[in-house]
């Protein structure tokens, strides 16, 4: 994404030409989506520190009186420390897994030649198109034959290799110069060495941002770990904050402040690597 | 594929194929990608190709629970079962009408705000990264969240209106309101992400063209017509193609968000449904079948009809 990808330029304005109204305009149309965007968060966030009268029938947007309450409960009586754990460690060992998988296989793809390697790929692409509905059912009874039906390991196992993070990963590194390569063969490098030292290093950009997709997009995850974590002690958050509706029907402040547990650590991620997201994303576009 | 590295072009077979096997065993290059891509091939077949040809097998057996083995032959009768099934039909309905509205109130508006962001130099990568924001928070607590403002007795969304003395509505949970609430919900997480797409293809169109137009008198509307969106051609068939395979696999919000009867009742949901509630596998693949042949066929005419005939 630095030098290797040719990125448009992204300091000049295009202004729609209409004179002073077509350069005020605009900011007015986004600070209006900034607006909606970001207030029902912000409801949110507050209305999970009021109690449920307040919360249904207050027109205050701060709380009147503020209760930790909601907070206390739903972390005592529903579990929500345990499937925040789940749920960390689910989605830090997929994204680490994606990324070896991701970077190793993108390089071998992007750089080696060898039989049968452009139908192979395409064969690995092609299982982007089918649905996940129709794998559910199969992909559950995969999971169930390895004695990991209810089990962590089993959300785990199958978001080893992500055909995305493969295909993203070729992207870059078909952009790496071969002459950096090859000067590491002939100075007599290991593959390894070349890998690890040249390769990974220059893909830092890409790396960060497959790490963040993969992140937010097993902690987001719902109806894979619905399906395969039965128990309360083994689901993770989506399950146990979509529990809540069952648990405490139309306690609007118990899912407040369940919705915030959930949705406070990824805004934390996005925050610190919103940068690099938003570019992956925009990077998969343009070549899509 | 011209400029790959002389060293790899020798992975190659050439017609000495005894020699060249010897060589290639020599070579670093096919131990390292026979490390790297023979674990990950293991993992396709398992996790990937493996369930989709079990898949294949589910949707045309009578599924035995106790002992799979013992399934047997009953052909397409999975489907006709499908077919006669009426809550499927409803599901269809469900699901396409969920798809369009959500199709008609991205696509436009998407757009615009693109438009809107290209045309600021200043806090573009700001206004980006909060309108991005409703993407990667989780569905299920943006579907409680807007089970709270739209509550028809004490939602949010419902006081503002009759503050401004506007009707109220029963949202999500109107049987007619249902649908046009939820697609709301889901214009509204996902625009961020079509904004980005949009927002990098048309900052990779050339400011010559522009240029070039003004220089022929175009107007602003000339230009946005017959410069801006025949060669944006490509990124609105991407956006075109992601929002309807999207929209059709939509499945957590009708599962949280607490629609009236089965008002949101998608496709799959009725294959999570049919396996996991009523244990009905052969069933329930089968109607995933139908929704994949679905998304297939509604790419293909997309493509075929959508796609620019130019390059640049």
């Amino acid at each position: 994404m630095q030098k290797a990808v040719a990125r448009p330029s992204i300091t000049s304005a295009r202004p729609l030409s209409l004179g002073a109204v077509g350069r005020i305009f605009p900011h007015i149309v986004l600070l209006i989506l900034t607006f909606t965007s970001l207030m029902p968060f912000v409801w949110m966030f507050f209305g999970s520190f009021k109690t449920y009268v307040e919360l249904t029938s207050g027109r205050t947007l701060l709380p009147i009186e503020w209760t930790f309450d909601n907070y206390v409960q739903i972390t005592q009586r529903v579990g929500f420390p345990r499937a925040f754990l789940n749920t960390t460690l689910v989605a830090v060992s997929i994204t680490l897994a994606t990324l070896i998988t991701s970077s190793a296989a993108g390089y071998v793809f992007a750089k080696y030649r060898f039989w049968g390697k452009e139908k192979l790929f395409t064969v690995l692409l092609s299982t982007m198109m089918v649905p996940f509905a129709v794998v559910l059912v199969p992909l559950y009874v995969t999971v169930a034959n390895l004695g990991l039906a209810d089990k962590l390991a089993g959300i785990i196992v199958t978001g080893l290799c992500s055909t995305f993070g493969i295909f993203l990963m070729r992207q870059f590194m078909e952009s790496i110069p071969n002459d950096l390569i090859d000067a590491g063969r002939i100075d007599g490098a290991s593959e390894w060495w070349i890998f690890s030292r040249v390769v990974l290093p220059l893909a830092k950009s890409s790396l960060s941002a497959l790490a963040v997709f993969t992140f937010l997009g097993s902690w987001d995850s719902f109806l894979w770990p619905l399906v395969v974590l039965t128990s309360p002690d083994n689901q993770t958050l989506p399950i146990v904050l979509a529990g809540l509706r069952n648990l405490y029907w139309s306690r609007y402040e118990m899912y407040a402040a369940g919705s915030m547990l959930t949705v406070l650590p990824v805004m934390i991620v996005y925050a610190l690597a919103s940068k690099h997201f938003v570019q992956g994303i925009a990077m998969t576009g343009i070549k899509g | 594929m011209t400029t790959q590295t002389a060293l790899s072009q020798t992975m190659v077979p050439r017609r000495n194929t005894g020699a060249t096997i010897a060589k290639t065993l020599r070579r670093p290059q096919f131990w390292f990608g026979l490390i790297v891509l023979l674990p990950i091939l293991v993992w396709y077949a398992w996790f990937a190709f493996g369930p989709v040809l079990r898949a294949f097998w589910m949707a045309t057996v009578r599924y035995d629970l106790m002992d799979p083995a013992a399934s047997t032959f009953v052909g397409l009768k999975n489907f006709e079962q499908v077919f006669s099934y009426p809550l499927f039909w409803v599901s269809v309905q469900r699901t396409i009408a969920f798809s369009l509205y959500v199709y008609v109130g991205t696509l436009p508006l998407a757009l615009f705000v693109s438009l809107c962001l290209v045309a600021v130099a200043q806090g573009r990568n700001f206004y980006q990264t909060v309108i991005f924001l409703p993407v990667v928070v989780s569905y299920v607590a943006v579907a409680l969240l807007f089970r709270m403002l739209m509550d028809p007795q004490n939602g949010q969304f419902n006081q503002i209106l009759s503050a401004l003395g506007l009707p109220t509505s029963l949202w999500v949970t109107g049987p007619n309101s249902a649908l046009p609430a939820i697609a709301m919900v889901d214009i509204w997480k996902g625009l961020g992400f079509h904004v980005v797409i949009i927002t990098a293809g048309l900052l990779g169109i050339p400011t010559e063209m522009y240029d070039a137009a003004k220089v022929d008198g175009a107007g602003a509307w000339h230009r946005f017509r017959y410069v801006t969106i025949p060669l944006l051609g490509n990124t609105l068939l991407l956006e075109s193609v992601i929002i309807v395979a999207g929209t059709l696999q939509a499945f957590t919000n009708g599962e949280v968000l607490g629609c009236a009867g089965d008002a949101c009742f998608f496709i799959s949901r009725l294959v999570y449904a049919e396996a996991f509630t009523n244990l009905r596998f052969g069933f329930a693949t089968a109607s995933a079948f139908v929704l994949f042949v679905f998304i297939l066929v509604l790419t293909l005419i997309q493509v075929r009809t959508l796609k620019p005939d130019w390059q640049y």
